[in-house]
């Protein structure tokens, strides 16, 4: 199951995938929190883009696609890279903590929780690798 | 730069010492410069505690100039528990006071008859008697000294107790706890009966194009801000990471014999901060702020622990209580001791004690039980004071060990205690150490960053799988000579400034034309200046090791199984520096090419 990415039957996919691999349902069973991710334009990207994760307890609650900063006034965190940075995660070609070391991927939330958990986070990167297919 | 001011306590008698301008360009500042003025002093014939013995104080050319963390200075000389080259780099507002005394560093040589300190009010020299001082803590020091110069906005670096004894990873500490914790130059200090180095100053410091460099390091300091690293340190400290560590196994427990600590929660970075956080304390002008400000409930605000100290005194010792961690901490730093190694020393006690080759008869009845606080804190005070046990310990884990016939089992290279960052987990660590020219270090090379992921792509610094070996050897070498730029400029190595911003702030206060390559050749120069330097004292190729205790796998956690090759990834460093395996010197044209033909002269005509 992979789709291209960026696209709502992407996002959608993740969400799925999220709600039935073991692997991260163990690793992110202690997971509260939801992510807004801003995907700045950059390459193939024209336009800036978000999504809006859910995550709870090693499940997805809710997805939403290309939302307003405004729908989410106060995720847990926002997540913010270029187009480039982030397909370059997607497709395995930056090491997903070397874009957070190198702030390719700008953290803004509760670091103290971002520290404590990053296997979950390493595990969702792993997750949502796994359902992307193309890259447009 | 500014003249060196030289001082010789057997006379009383100072000077200025004028820094030659092509070392300036070739060597920058800090540590790469002092090792290229004590380079003729350094000799295997030095004894550390002699009054000949040097003691260098010296700033870079970026110091308090509110460039980014450029707030710290470095302490040089003759390590007194490695006989090898020793630095050591601090913080605080104590380096950029100096500055603005007209002076870049002090130069302190021979003995006083009785203990002083010395008090520089912008630029003039007084040498004061201290016999009131000695035997005060490095807190109520200072704060006795500002009272007796009169002068309330005084910087003072000290000693404590331990530095006066002569222990030997005695610290210098300033600006409340700022302290030069390893290699033992509070003990250099302390044997020539200096217990306090005050300084304030008002002039300007030298900035060569103060416009172009205003512009420049404002935004190199809003870049910083923003960086993920930054933001990290200055919300949690520098044990943010220590669950991340704890994960890769490359937070050792029990003495480097476990890899694995359940209560990591207990004492990471987040934990303090959700707990006993009530601030943030900084060096001169710095926008991360890692320095912690911690209450324990009695109303008093106290320095944090940072990572090193959390780990030496928590999963290394088995104690899982951040209070009780902070207390330790906070009981070394007053004697004026090194964490890393009194932590690490402690250690080997209890590991020791756990083979039976330290019984209760050499402790004078203390039982030492992994977690047990309150035995920790005994031998704190023990150490401090040289009495029953701690007379040995205070020599650090290479001579305790020795003392019992098990040298072997301590862990320590060259005489210096390893630092809390476990090659098992983070290869590249394994050559860190072994290489560093100043015992088993972290801050020569803290590559444990690199292997986690934190890259440096304009120097090729890429990444490599944490576990991967001689592959990522020639990376290791252009990291140790990125990060001893960092301590030539000197900078934080918390600082995610690029090399190329670094140049640019250089040019503009020193008045260079430095690229990006120049700055990596001083800072290659500056590494194989001190690897001359120790091999000119006896280092050889033999000296390159790792104790035994990390050349033995863990049986659980995230290093489960894993040793590093070092024989394996010393061949492709030696090979990737351009020195001789045989002997282990910089190959003479390696040292050439590098402009030091003096030196090249002195190591391989040499007998």
């Amino acid at each position: 199951m992979t789709a291209s990415f960026p696209g709502e039957e992407w996002l959608k996919d993740l969400e799925s995938k999220l709600n039935s691999d073991e692997r991260y349902a163990e690793i992110a069973k202690n997971w509260e929190g939801d992510l807004f991710f801003i995907i700045e334009a950059h390459g193939n990207l024209k336009e800036p883009l978000t999504f809006y994760l859910d995550l709870w307890h090693g499940k997805c609650r809710k997805t939403d696609f290309n939302p307003s900063p405004a729908d989410y006034p106060n995720p847990v965190f926002v997540l913010t890279a270029t187009y480039d940075n982030i397909t370059a995660i997607l497709t395995g070609k930056l090491n997903p903590m070397t874009a957070m070391m190198t702030s390719k991927l700008k953290v803004r939330g509760n670091l103290g929780y971002m520290m404590r958990n990053v296997p979950t986070v390493l595990d969702f990167v792993r997750v949502a690798q796994e359902v992307t297919g193309d890259i447009l | 730069m500014q003249p060196i001011l030289k001082i010789d306590l057997n006379t009383g008698n100072s000077s200025e010492y004028v820094i030659p301008h092509e070392w300036e360009r070739e060597f920058l500042g800090g540590a790469s410069l002092a090792a290229r003025i004590l380079y003729p002093h350094l000799t295997g014939a030095l004894d550390p505690f002699s009054p000949e013995s040097p003691l260098l104080f010296l700033n870079g050319p970026l110091g308090g100039t509110a460039g980014p963390t450029t707030g710290r200075f470095v302490v040089c000389g003759k390590g007194p528990a490695t006989n090898l080259w020793a630095e050591s780099n601090i913080g605080g507002f104590w380096g950029p006071e100096l500055r603005k005394c007209g002076y870049d560093g002090i130069w302190i040589s021979g003995r006083s008859d009785v203990p002083v300190f010395l008090w520089i009010d912008d630029g003039r020299l007084e040498i004061k008697n201290a016999e009131r001082l000695w035997g005060q803590d490095v807190y109520a020091t200072q704060d006795l000294v500002r009272e007796q110069v009169g002068r309330k906005t005084a910087h003072v670096a000290v000693i404590g107790q331990a530095g006066e004894r002569g222990v030997l990873y005695a610290g210098i500490c300033c600006d409340h706890g700022r302290m030069a914790g390893r290699t033992g130059l509070g003990a250099v200090m302390g044997s020539k009966n200096l217990k306090a180095i005050a300084v304030h100053g008002r002039k300007k410091i030298p900035i060569a194009h103060s416009g172009q460099y205003a512009a420049l390091r404002s935004e190199a300091n809003r870049k910083l801000k923003q960086d993920n690293e930054a933001k990290v340190l200055h919300e949690l400290g520098t044990a943010g990471a220590a669950n991340y560590s704890e994960y890769m196994g490359s937070m050792p427990s029990k003495y480097y014999h476990q890899g694995h600590f359940e209560n990591v929660d207990e004492v990471s970075g987040s934990k303090m901060a959700e707990t006993l956080l009530v601030g943030q304390s900084t060096c001169h002008a710095c926008v991360i702020a890692c320095g912690r400000v911690v209450s324990l409930g009695d109303g008093a605000r106290r320095k944090g622990p940072e990572y090193e100290t959390i780990v030496g005194f928590g999963p290394n010792l088995l104690i899982d209580n951040l209070l009780e961690i902070t207390q330790l901490g906070e009981l070394c730093d007053r004697y004026g001791m090194d964490t890393i190694s009194a932590a690490n020393t402690i250690g080997l006690a209890f590991h020791l004690y756990d083979l039976g080759i330290l019984t209760n008869e050499h402790t004078g009845g203390l039982t030492l039980n992994w977690g047990d606080s309150e035995a920790v804190r005994q031998l704190i005070h023990m150490i401090a004071n040289r009495e029953g046990i701690g007379e040995l310990l205070a020599r650090g884990s290479r001579q305790f060990g020795r003392a019992f016939h098990a040298e072997e089992e301590a862990v320590q290279v060259n005489g210096l205690e390893v630092a809390y960052h476990d090659p098992r987990g983070v290869s590249g660590m394994a050559l860190s150490y072994a290489t560093s020219p100043r015992g088993a270090c972290h801050n020569q090379s803290d590559y444990f960053f690199v292997d986690w992921g934190h890259t440096v792509e304009e120097l090729g610094i890429t990444f490599y799988e944490r576990h991967v070996q001689s592959e990522k050897a020639a990376n290791v070498a252009v990291h140790q000579n990125w990060r001893t730029h960092f301590n030539a400029a000197v900078i934080c190595i918390f600082a995610n400034v690029s090399a190329q911003e670094q140049v640019e702030l250089i040019n503009a206060v020193c008045d260079l034309n430095w690229t990006v390559q120049d700055l990596m050749k001083s800072g290659e120069r500056g590494w194989n200046l001190k690897r001359a330097i120790n091999n000119r004292m006896g280092l050889t190729s033999e000296n390159d090791r790792l104790p035994k205790a990390l050349l033995e796998p863990y049986r659980e956690g995230g290093a489960a199984g894993f040793v590093p090759d070092l024989a394996g990834m010393l061949a492709a460093y030696y090979h990737a520096r351009g020195w001789d395996e045989s002997t282990g010197k910089p190959s003479k044209k390696k040292l050439i090419e590098l402009g030091l033909e003096d030196i090249a002269r002195d190591l391989w005509l040499s007998p």
